[in-house]
């Protein structure tokens, strides 16, 4: 009698190496097993941590031009200065640095570029030239926006030199009103081709803790958070409207939310306190009307067209602005409050399509009404 | 007239199932729909993902955005290639004989088995990971690009440091890790396999951070979804509780992005807490002599890179030069280090590090593969020309 199927010999082998190999895989694999081992010490790869964070030991020079007013540098500025002109019109001047590429040319320039409401390009030959700066490239940007940007109704620029020295990118950056920054064009070329890696020191990163993985190099996740000094605020509170969501922060925002309207649009909502008047209602109102392409306005008509907002013995000025032309295929909406108090300036803002906005208006005024103000 | 044999197995249907050819054709076609999906979910998964979810599991599950249910769509890659070599062995037990005749048929059957088993052990236990070296530089381990590990070091011993390593799939469970070699345990209180981190400075309004001690109070984190794409890195975080005997010592924040080891003191001996990627240490080492990389006249395309190492193993008393270049990797003690990189301005290599235990099965399976066509057709050509010459 011939013997069962499963015990004939062309069936036994494999089939046994089969049922093992899937006995196997529900085994405990080495991914869960925790190991221990004894490796000969290591020399320290990074330097104890510093106390406070001490102004990093820069990895590249550079040489400020005269007249070039120098500011204290922040956590992630590694110089900054400000441009002056005989108007008092400011250009701000930043020098930072990210680790790695940064996310490469064409992602920096693009942040820039949206930094100006320009729509991002995917030809980085389009976004500048390259010149020679010590012995290396380093690549040149301007910019200008389309839109009044700046605070004082005018175009904004911006000039950019992109160094890549050795672990890090270096970013150099003025921006400020259109004119200012272009009377600077040559004196900022100066100054790029001032800025040297440092000798020996080209790979030295900052002093505190280093935002990028210890290895694998162009491995590393995304740039770090950008640069922006955000107020230090007390925490705000407030009353949720219904229907409102928070989102999560970003370094500007003290609150962060969005509301879906009946017509399934989403409008985002953000609170920011800036430091001091932060250019004054004016500008901030033309800022946002430049934002929906409108044409910007005098302190008269902004007196004449602005609601007030009485709410817990605060008064904010309220603005509702419709762009005239759809812009991203459709009409766009801000509604913004504003709020001088307390050498700070707070911005109530939502913005989105047209009659999503609309739909939540009276939902914003009741937000502004339970805001505490601290 | 053909005999009607009646087995007194009640297995005979489910044998004659698995064993048709209809299963056969079944597969292939699903096999051939799985790839075509795998390849389009690509563009949002990133390629680990879909490996992960598409060609190393059993059933493939689809849930609507936002839902908390699901439900199996289309069987995986392990599924399905184990169903063909059921159905491929199933048959041969159930219709082909052992006959000369044969032989070749079964010989290539037999190499397409060797094939689907390489590629389960493949997928089960082959390991890519990568080594980073410095010129000048001597590394003994290679690191997982896409796993960590919490490395808990005591350094009392003034020649070596014993590590505990715990590995990222033990973290993402939680709960409290306790550990013979250490006099504390260590409660993960929350893993997270990728974060966005900002110093706490430039975050205006932060939630407090679970971290008590170490950098963590400075740093602000927030969960973000796993990257899927190649050229990114998860940069994962965990609020870690160390717990003495009696009373906590405090929690730390750890995180890969950050590589600066985190000291602490129990029972008057130091340990460190750092996130790192996952390290496997080899019983050699490596040294960097030089690394060379030549480029097309005139272009910034690479036309070569080489790495000259120093191999040391002292177990085998080896201790020789060896020049790893783009097509010439090293093989040794069952690693395989291929020249896959370099950083940092030509000063640094990146090798592959692969290990795969079946790495010879493919060979094999296709010489038989090869072989049993050799044998089939040759068969019926001997045959053909017999005939002809008759």
């Amino acid at each position: 009698m011939k013997s069962p199927f499963f015990l004939r010999p062309p069936f036994l082998a494999p089939a046994t190496a089969a049922a093992a190999l899937l006995l196997g895989a529900g085994c405990n694999r080495s991914d869960e097993r925790i190991t221990v081992y004894r490796i000969p010490k290591e020399t320290p790869s990074m330097p104890p941590q510093a106390g406070p964070r001490s102004a990093a030991p820069a990895a590249v020079h550079w040489t400020a031009p005269a007249g070039w007013a120098e500011q204290p540098a922040s956590d992630f500025r590694k110089g900054s200065y400000f441009v002056t002109d005989a108007d008092g019109k400011k250009a701000d001047v930043s020098v930072i640095s990210f680790p790695e590429a940064a996310g490469g040319l064409l992602a920096n320039v693009n942040r820039w570029r949206d930094q100006l409401k320009l729509p991002p390009i995917t030809n980085v030959v389009e976004a500048g030239t390259p010149m020679e700066v010590a012995g290396r490239d380093l690549f040149f940007v301007e910019l200008v926006s389309e839109a009044p940007l700046s605070p004082d109704g005018s175009k904004s620029r911006i000039l950019g030199g992109i160094f890549p020295a050795g672990a890090e990118t270096w970013f150099f950056k003025m921006i400020g009103p259109d004119a200012l920054v272009a009377s600077q064009r040559e004196v900022f070329k100066q100054f790029l081709q001032s800025v040297h890696p440092a000798e020996g020191e080209a790979a030295a990163g900052s002093a505190h803790p280093t935002m990028s993985a210890n290895s694998g190099g162009s491995d590393t996740n995304a740039p770090t958070p950008p640069p922006i000094e955000a107020a230090q605020g007390a925490p705000v509170q407030y009353t949720l409207p219904p229907g409102w969501q928070t989102k999560p922060l970003s370094p500007m925002r003290l609150a962060s939310f969005k509301a879906t309207a009946p017509n399934g649009k989403e409008t985002d909502i953000s609170v920011v306190a800036l430091p001091g008047i932060a250019g004054g209602d004016l500008q901030n109102v033309n800022r946002w009307r430049g934002q929906v392409q409108l044409a910007p306005i005098d302190e008269e008509t902004l007196a004449k067209s602005a609601e007030h907002v009485q709410a817990n013995g605060h008064d904010f000025l309220l603005v509702d602005l419709v762009s005239e032309q759809p812009l991203k295929g459709e009409k766009q909406r801000i509604l913004a409050a504003i709020l001088d108090e307390k050498q700070q300036s707070w911005f109530i803002k939502m913005t989105g399509e047209d009659a999503a906005v609309a739909s939540q208006k009276s939902a914003f005024t009741d937000f502004l009404r339970g805001l505490k103000i601290p | 007239m053909p005999e009607v044999v009646v087995r007194p197995f009640p297995l005979k249907s489910p044998l004659r199932v698995l064993s048709s050819l209809r299963l056969t054709v079944v597969c292939l076609g699903l096999g051939m729909l799985l790839i075509f999906l795998g390849t389009l979910a690509q563009v949002h998964l990133g390629i680990h993902a879909v490996q992960a979810r598409y060609f190393q599991s059993l059933i493939i599950f689809w849930s609507p955005p936002g839902a908390s249910w699901k439900i199996p769509v289309l069987p995986g890659g392990y599924l399905l290639g184990t169903v063909l070599l059921v159905n491929l062995i199933a048959a041969h037990a159930v219709r082909f004989q052992l006959t000369k005749k044969k032989i070749g048929i079964i010989l290539l059957h037999f190499g397409v088995i060797l094939l689907l088993i390489g590629q389960l052990l493949t997928g089960l236990f082959a390991r890519e990971t990568q080594m980073r070296i410095d010129e000048g530089q001597t590394a003994g381990y290679s690191e997982a690009p896409r796993e960590v590990e919490l490395a808990v070091i005591d350094k009392i011993d003034p020649n070596f440091d014993q590590v505990v390593a715990i590995p990222e799939a033990v973290l993402t469970r939680g709960g409290t890790i306790q550990n013979p070699t250490l006099p504390f345990t260590l409660k993960i209180r929350q893993f997270m396999s990728n974060t966005h981190l900002a110093m706490r400075s430039q975050v205006a309004q932060a939630r407090p951070s679970l971290a008590t001690t170490g950098f963590g109070p400075n740093i602000v984190v927030e969960e973000a979804p796993r990257t899927v794409k190649d050229d990114e890195r998860d940069l994962s975080a965990a609020y870690v509780e160390v717990n003495g005997v009696q009373d906590s010592l405090g929690t730390w924040l750890v995180s890969n992005a950050i590589p600066d080891a985190q000291p602490f003191t129990i029972n008057g001996r130091t340990y460190e807490l750092v996130m790192r990627q996952r390290r496997f240490y080899k019983q050699f080492a490596l040294t960097l002599l030089d690394f060379t990389h030549d480029q097309y006249a005139g272009t910034d395309i690479p036309k070569n890179f080489s790495s000259r190492v120093r191999l040391v193993d002292l177990e085998r008393n080896e201790n020789r030069e060896v020049l790893i270049s783009m097509n010439d990797p090293l093989r040794y003690r069952g690693f395989t280090f291929y020249q896959s990189g370099f950083d940092n301005n030509d000063k640094t290599t990146i090798l592959q590090v692969v290990k795969n235990p079946a790495m010879l099965l493919p060979y094999i399976a296709c010489g038989l593969v090869a072989a049993g066509l050799l044998a089939q057709f040759s068969m019926h050509l001997f045959g053909f020309v017999r005939k002809r010459a008759r």
